[in-house]
């Protein structure tokens, strides 16, 4: 395929991922004190004297991808690593030696658990920074929970480790052959073949069965406050658009509500609220779900992942940025990882022998300590798609022409060649139905176009909601990605699976116009600003001039006097700095120093006005170093001060208290903001009784808010700017998550394409039900599916978390095809064939999937109030076909929560 | 962001204290209710609870300023604090010794304790992050501070984000260690050049290597020493400004470092329309009532407003119509009868003029206001009562008065959106809302095949033969074909100027070179 570059991203260097990732699982115990129950860094593996295969070579427990450092050629394609099950019946298990564990786990365990224990009774979160040798350190402390009938303690897996010195040869206990089948693993190369004996998928993940509440967005009987501070739930209580007859033209959408109600939850004034994954605790013991769990004593496991970091300071700086805005996903999986360490504890504690009973622990920590490796590896290292449609044509806008011709020209190729079974069809059919995220790109907007006229416009509302209330620009894009934008909150990703590389490619190139997401944009203070506001002392300031009088006065004054008398004032001092109109006013210091008064105040008005704008529009030229000199400097030039006086009634009905006087602007939109969100709120209590005692919390945010209205008190100094580069982030899900043509399926990605489907069928059940325990997204998520589409027998199934059996072993159900989105893409590519401008081709299709959305309109309005509807009967009124339904009904639950309870 | 920031010491003499704490105050949001019996009160007091068991004396507010010597201490207690506005958003930075959001205090408190006496950093100066959901989360960085009087010659301080939002918190990490470090260092380096000065002035080391310890006396040197304060400590007369204004900064920076591009749907045709003619009317008049809700307001009751406003005549008044009047399309069917509703909408969805004659224009008014709902926005033209004859150029609906002559001139199967609107229209089932939905859906499924003729006819100027496979394509062809090519050609005048103008200049350079 000429027009399509899938390459693994250049900045991602391999070498990073020769990286060792280290785990330390520690107890601290209030009777016996500290103990390593595991380091992987004390831990080797036995060579079990058998003939030794070259695979065997490979075969190794640590994550030690050098092959590629010490070649200096970059590894083939990706660098994605891969995992086989290369046992056969004659492999012995792997055996290991647990030597003394290295020197600086005492200074480690200090630094899991802390100098003083801490009473709370939760799972901790910490991270920290090891310099030399330069490491990352991810922690998480959990406290213990036995349940009743097990007294017995870890301690008798710490016992078995203090009387070990010696080796011990492998057992071969039937649990033991579990391990062993699962974990002498390979890595290989994507041209080698994986083994083709399925892995046993309940001894990676033990099928964890503890019952899950299904979170839900519909209203009414969900009051249950276990999942209370859920941004996605708590949707439900506001009723997203607005009620039927009011304008179509721009409701609030279900991406802009999760945005809102994401600041709310994640907002410091409410103060701590223990959310819903609190409770989150160590199991010691099998009966997780049992009635009377005990604490026996106060005790408290800790898991640390160190990670090795670069040493080369660009690429240490590549990994520090992927990590840390990846924590969410790297985070999930630690949490598999602890769910298999739970379950290797609880397992080997079955077991009377002591030395069998190491081996066993240890071979099962180990192969999920080799899960982990790789995940990680893979999800830095694989490639992505490289010009994902969607993203590609948010960013340039100037080449949109030319990806619009590709764009049709790969989906025309595509539809001829699944032409007889649908294929295209049935594949847009599920992930339009649940990546949602295209929703809110094809609701209307009211506002007028401001650039060209037919392009989609950028919410206005939603930047305006990120200004005032900022959320996480990172946590919303994932959300979109994985389509969390319905009711109930489901999460999906698509997988496709096909031999046929280009073809493969091909299919992902155009999903990625389907799967949508926000683009980010990382706005940062160039290297080599010299004031940057971070500093508070500036050079002018590294002097100590001790005997400075009365140094406050001149940068600040706290005002007491009237308005009038300040300007008059003022006015006397120093003709001209007042501001009319606007209730600030800029001060020089009137026993300035400055040899010519009244030339510096003119300076000083002007550059306050270009503050002004600075201030508040980040993309105009700065100026905006100066204000850190205001601020900091005792230069007397330079003292100035920026006042708000307005009466107090005045600023209580603005909601803030004066601007610059580039701040009107600002200040009404603030307030239109509010403005609708108040009447949009207004407008959805009628409907929602279970707004009921809201008022009590919005009085008291306001109340605090009104409290702080009266900061005529407070000394109040300009805000700092500084220059900033915006630029196109580079670490965001959207150019991550959207993986290419992958030699082996990624738990984490919304959209990848593999080559065999043989280690999905293995993972696929365990991850989706792990992504329902632990969501990446960080709030509870009723349901995980998967679409796999096979490009080899152009199918298309649905795989979910909640329904296991299948008939035939088979993953999913297979998808019908909407009859709309068929004709929608029909008639989207006969217009293209008919020789239409592919842009005007690409407008068309936003149209018809806008047709979509206002079909949704009338189901959701039909459905109002109702309590069950025959299928048939929307077909009748509606003039919804049944294929339709399920589409109709997915995009209608992301504006319309109720309808999800409804078609139920 | 929504986090705080704030500047924590060890005390030699106190422990740890918080010293210095910016916080943002962001305007009330119309917040939807935090569901759940979520009790405010009990969970502060809880938490205080928590946060004072850490300490290493029991400190409430009430008994602080008792034991609190200069090093315990940023701004004098008459200092009414800090305030820094930005006037965009409308977010206020406060700063503070001490939070001023009660639930705030025992967060800071414990993130104080725990990043200066509990969690453990490798070489004591680093960053390190903790936190669970009950206490919040904490990025710290701890430092030293170099003092010729302490202990050691320096002091340990440490400056903390704290969040409720764990994810934010890390993915900000690289971002805040970036710019804590530039504040720390300027700490440092100050304070530096103030140790350096005092060490040539007199020299500690040798103060104290010469002066015999004494038991007795020792104590009480300790405990004067110890009252330095971090101003002291650099020299920066404004020290605490300074610090307002860098972790308002910081506050605000890290927030708005990541930027959302997030599309909507462009607008309809309707919306369209509707915006130039506002446009237009406010160009040509002011004093005209249905202009008075701006287009360009984003509020969505305004624009929707605008929408059932401006059809030339004032719905506005509608209400003061007195009198019998038609309230839907239904309504007015079920006056007509079946048939005659049919016809008269048959015309008005063809573009033929409709004249309304009657003695009550309150009455004709409001026929007109539900047939208009039939056609684009673009398409109505409409002259609610008129004295006189009005050509069907200039309008398509036309009310006279009984005794107005027509003139001689003016004197007519049906089309498939004419069939589809009767049967939601027939359908008793259907609520208003929902045919008025309904109505919507297919009014910009037609709209869109009008957009699609209107490029293949009109801009790219295609042949007959071309036209009919588009129609085709369109779904416009078989039963009604006649009728539906002419009302998509009637359709055709009420799309917006924008964008005809945007299909007619679009460049069509190179197109489609690539796919031959």
């Amino acid at each position: 395929v000429k027009h399509i570059r899938m390459i693994s991203e250049g900045s991602r260097d391999t070498e990073d991922g020769s990286n060792d990732i280290r785990l330390i699982v520690y107890q601290d115990c209030e009777r016996r004190g500290r103990q390593v129950l595991f380091d992987s860094k004390a831990i080797h593996k036995l060579d079990t004297s058998e003939p030794v295969t070259c695979k065997n070579l490979i075969v190794t427990v640590s994550f030690i991808l050098k092959t590629s450092d010490e070649t200096k050629t970059p590894p083939n394609r990706s660098g994605a690593c891969h995992i086989g099950s290369q046992a056969s019946e004659k492999d012995k298990p792997p055996s290991y030696q647990y030597t003394r564990p290295a020197p600086d786990v005492t200074m480690l365990g200090e630094m899991m658990f802390g100098s003083v224990s801490m009473s709370y009774k939760g799972s901790t979160l910490k991270i920290h920074h090891i310099r030399s040798p330069p490491q990352l350190m991810v922690s998480k402390v959990f406290s213990t929970r036995f349940g009743s009938s097990t007294s017995e303690s870890t301690n008798t897996l710490q016992d078995s480790f203090e009387s070990m010195s010696q080796t011990f040869p492998s057992h071969t206990s039937s649990i033991g052959k579990i391990s062993a089948n699962t974990s002498s693993f390979l890595l290989i190369f994507a041209h080698q073949k994986p083994s083709e004996q399925p892995r046993c998928n309940d001894s990676v993940f033990p099928a964890h069965s503890n019952p899950v509440d299904m979170p839900s967005r519909g209203h009414s009987e969900d009051g249950d406050s276990g999942i209370a501070r859920s941004a996605s739930l708590s949707s439900l209580l506001a009723t997203p658009l607005p009620s039927p007859g009011s304008s179509f033209s721009s409701g609030l959408s279900s991406s802009y509500q999760r945005r809102l109600l994401r600041s709310q939850a994640t907002s410091l004034q409410h103060g701590p609220v223990p959310r819903w994954n609190t409770e989150e605790m160590f199991s010691l013991s099998d009966e997780s779900c049992s009635s009377n769990p005990v604490m026996i004593q106060r005790k408290k496991i800790a898991i640390s992942i160190i990670i090795s970091l670069p040493e080369r300071e660009e690429e240490n700086h590549n990994f520090q940025e992927f990590f840390f805005s990846h924590f969410p996903l790297f985070e999930s999986h630690m949490n598999k990882l602890k769910t298999a360490i739970e379950r290797a504890m609880i397992v080997c504690r079955r077991i009377a022998e002591s030395s069998q009973r190491v081996q066993v622990y240890l071979c099962r920590v180990m192969e999920a300590l080799g899960e982990f490796r790789m995940t990680v590896w893979n999800l830095y290292m694989a490639p992505r798609i490289s010009e994902p449609v969607w993203l590609s044509m948010i960013s340039q806008s100037t080449e949109r022409n030319l990806l619009c011709q590709r764009f049709l020209k790969e989906m025309s190729l595509l539809m001829e060649h699944g032409a007889k079974s649908q294929f295209l069809s049935a594949l847009l059919t599920a992930v339009l139905t649940h990546h949602l995220a295209w929703v809110s790109t094809v609701m209307p907007s009211s506002m007028p176009p401001i650039k060209s006229a037919c392009q989609k416009p950028a919410s206005q509302t939603a930047d305006l909601l990120a200004k005032s209330h900022p959320y996480n620009p990172l946590w919303a894009q994932l959300g979109d990605l994985y389509g969390a934008l319905g009711s109930p909150v489901r999460v999906c990703r698509t997988v496709v699976v096909g031999r046929r590389r280009e073809l493969v490619q091909r299919v992902l190139y155009v999903l990625s116009y389907f799967i949508r997401c926000s683009d980010l944009q990382e706005h940062v203070q160039p290297q080599e600003q010299m004031d940057n506001p971070a500093s508070p002392c500036t050079s002018q300031t590294t002097d100590p001039t001790p005997e400075k009088p009365d140094p406050l006065k001149p940068t600040a004054c706290v005002i007491g006097t009237s308005e009038k008398a300040l300007n008059s004032d003022l006015g006397n001092a120093i003709p001209g700095t007042s501001v009319e109109q606007s209730h600030e006013i800029l001060l020089t210091d009137t026993k300035s120093t400055s040899p010519s008064p009244s030339v510096e105040s003119t300076a000083v008005r002007s550059e306050f006005t270009e503050m002004a704008q600075e201030c508040f529009g980040e993309d105009s030229d700065s100026v905006g170093g100066g204000l850190e000199h205001i601020l900091a400097s005792q230069s007397p030039l330079l003292h100035r001060v920026q006042f708000h006086i307005g009466s107090p009634s005045e600023t209580a009905n603005d909601g803030q208290a004066g601007g610059l006087t580039g701040a009107g602007c600002g200040r009404g939109l603030d307030r239109k903001l509010h403005q609708r969100l108040l009447s949009d709120i207004r407008r959805n209590e009628s409907s929602d009784s279970a707004l009921g005692d809201s008022d009590d919390e919005e009085t008291s945010a306001q109340e605090l808010y009104v409290s702080h209205e009266d900061c005529t008190n407070l000394v109040c100094l300009f805000l700092c700017s500084c220059q900033v580069e915006s630029r196109a982030s580079v670490n965001h899900f959207g150019r991550s998550l959207l993986g290419g043509y992958c030699p082996q399926y990624m738990p984490d990605f919304a959209l990848h394409g593999i080559s065999s489907d043989l280690r999905l069928k293995q993972c696929l059940m365990a991850d989706l039900e792990h992504t329902v325990l632990h969501p990446a997204l960080d709030e509870p998520v009723a349901e995980a599916l998967c679409i796999v589409a096979d490009t080899d027998r152009l199918s298309v199934q649905v795989v979910t978390s909640q329904k296991r059996v299948c008939e035939g072993g088979r993953l999913g159900r297979d998808v019908m095809v909407s009859n709309l989105v068929h004709t929608l893409i029909t008639s989207v590519l006969q217009l293209y064939a008919l020789n239409i401008a592919s842009d005007f081709c690409v407008m068309h299709l936003e149209d018809r999937l806008q047709e979509v959305y206002f079909k949704s309109r009338s189901l959701a309005e039909y459905l109002r109030g109702q309590t069950r509807v025959p299928v048939k009967e929307l077909g009748l009124a509606l003039g919804i076909e049944s294929s339709d339904i399920p589409l109709l009904a997915a995009v209608a639950s992301t504006h319309s929560p109720y309808v999800a309870q409804i078609l139920l | 962001m929504n986090a705080l920031v704030a500047l924590c010491h060890f005390c030699e003499l106190h422990g740890p204290r918080t010293l210095f704490c910016t916080e943002a105050v962001h305007p009330p949001s119309p917040s939807p209710p935090q569901p759940g019996p979520a009790i405010p009160g009990d969970r502060d007091r809880e938490a205080d609870r928590e946060g004072e068991g850490l300490t290493m004396r029991a400190n409430s507010s009430a008994t602080q300023g008792a034991d609190m010597c200069e090093g315990c201490r940023s701004l004098p207690a008459s200092h009414p604090g800090f305030v820094s506005v930005d006037g965009e958003t409308g977010i206020r930075y406060l700063s503070h010794q001490h939070p001023r959001q009660p639930q705030l205090f025992s967060v800071v408190r414990q993130a104080c304790v725990r990043s200066l006496s509990c969690e453990v950093c490798p070489g004591r100066e680093g960053p390190i992050f903790f936190g669970d959901e009950q206490h919040g989360f904490v990025f710290s960085h701890t430092f030293f501070i170099k003092d010729s009087l302490a202990r050691g010659f320096q002091r340990w301080y440490s400056i903390v984000v704290v969040a409720m939002d764990r994810i934010y918190l890390i993915n900000s990490w690289p971002f805040l260690l970036r710019h804590l470090r530039l504040t720390i260092q300027s700490l440092q380096n100050t304070a530096l050049k103030v140790f350096d000065s005092e060490q040539c002035v007199c020299p500690q080391r040798a103060v104290r290597m010469n002066s015999a310890f004494s038991p007795a006396v020792f104590p009480h040197q300790r405990s004067g020493n110890a009252a330095r304060s971090l101003t002291s400590l650099t020299q920066h007369p404004n020290l605490w400004a300074s610090l307002h204004s860098s972790f308002s900064w910081l506050l605000k920076a890290c927030g708005s470092r990541l930027t959302e591009k997030l599309l909507e749907g462009a607008p309809t045709e309707d919306t369209l329309v509707l915006i130039e003619r506002q446009t237009e009317q406010e160009e040509e008049m002011s004093g005209w009532d249905g202009a008075e809700g701006g287009v360009s307001n984003p509020q969505p009751s305004q624009s929707e407003s605008v929408q059932a406003k401006d059809f030339q005549f004032d719905d506005g008044r509608q209400e003061d119509i007195l009198g019998p009047k038609f309230k839907s399309l239904r309504h007015l069917r079920q006056v007509l009868g079946a048939s005659d509703f049919r016809q008269l909408a048959w015309h008005v969805l063809m573009g033929n003029q409709v004249i309304w004659r009657g003695a009550d224009p309150g009455l004709i008014q409001s026929a007109f206001n539900v047939l208009k709902a039939l056609l684009p926005v673009g398409c109505v033209r409409a002259v609610p009562y008129s004295p006189h004859y009005e050509e069907a150029y200039r309008c398509n609906f036309l009310g006279l008065s009984p005794d107005v002559p027509i003139p001689a001139h003016v004197s007519s199967s049906g089309p498939t959106l004419l069939n589809k609107m009767e049967v939601a229209l027939s359908n008793e089932n259907l609520s208003v809302e929902v045919v008025s939905l309904c109505l919507l859906c297919l009014k910009e499924e037609w709209m869109n095949k009008v957009k699609v003729l209107f490029k293949f006819s009109k801009v790219d100027g295609r042949g007959k033969e071309d036209t009919q496979k588009v129609l085709a394509l369109l779904g416009a062809t078989g039963p009604g074909e006649e009728d539906n090519v002419r009302l998509l050609k009637f359709w055709m005048t009420g799309l917006s100027k924008l964008y005809k103008s945007h299909l007619m200049t679009a460049v069509r350079v190179g197109e489609r070179t690539l796919s031959q």
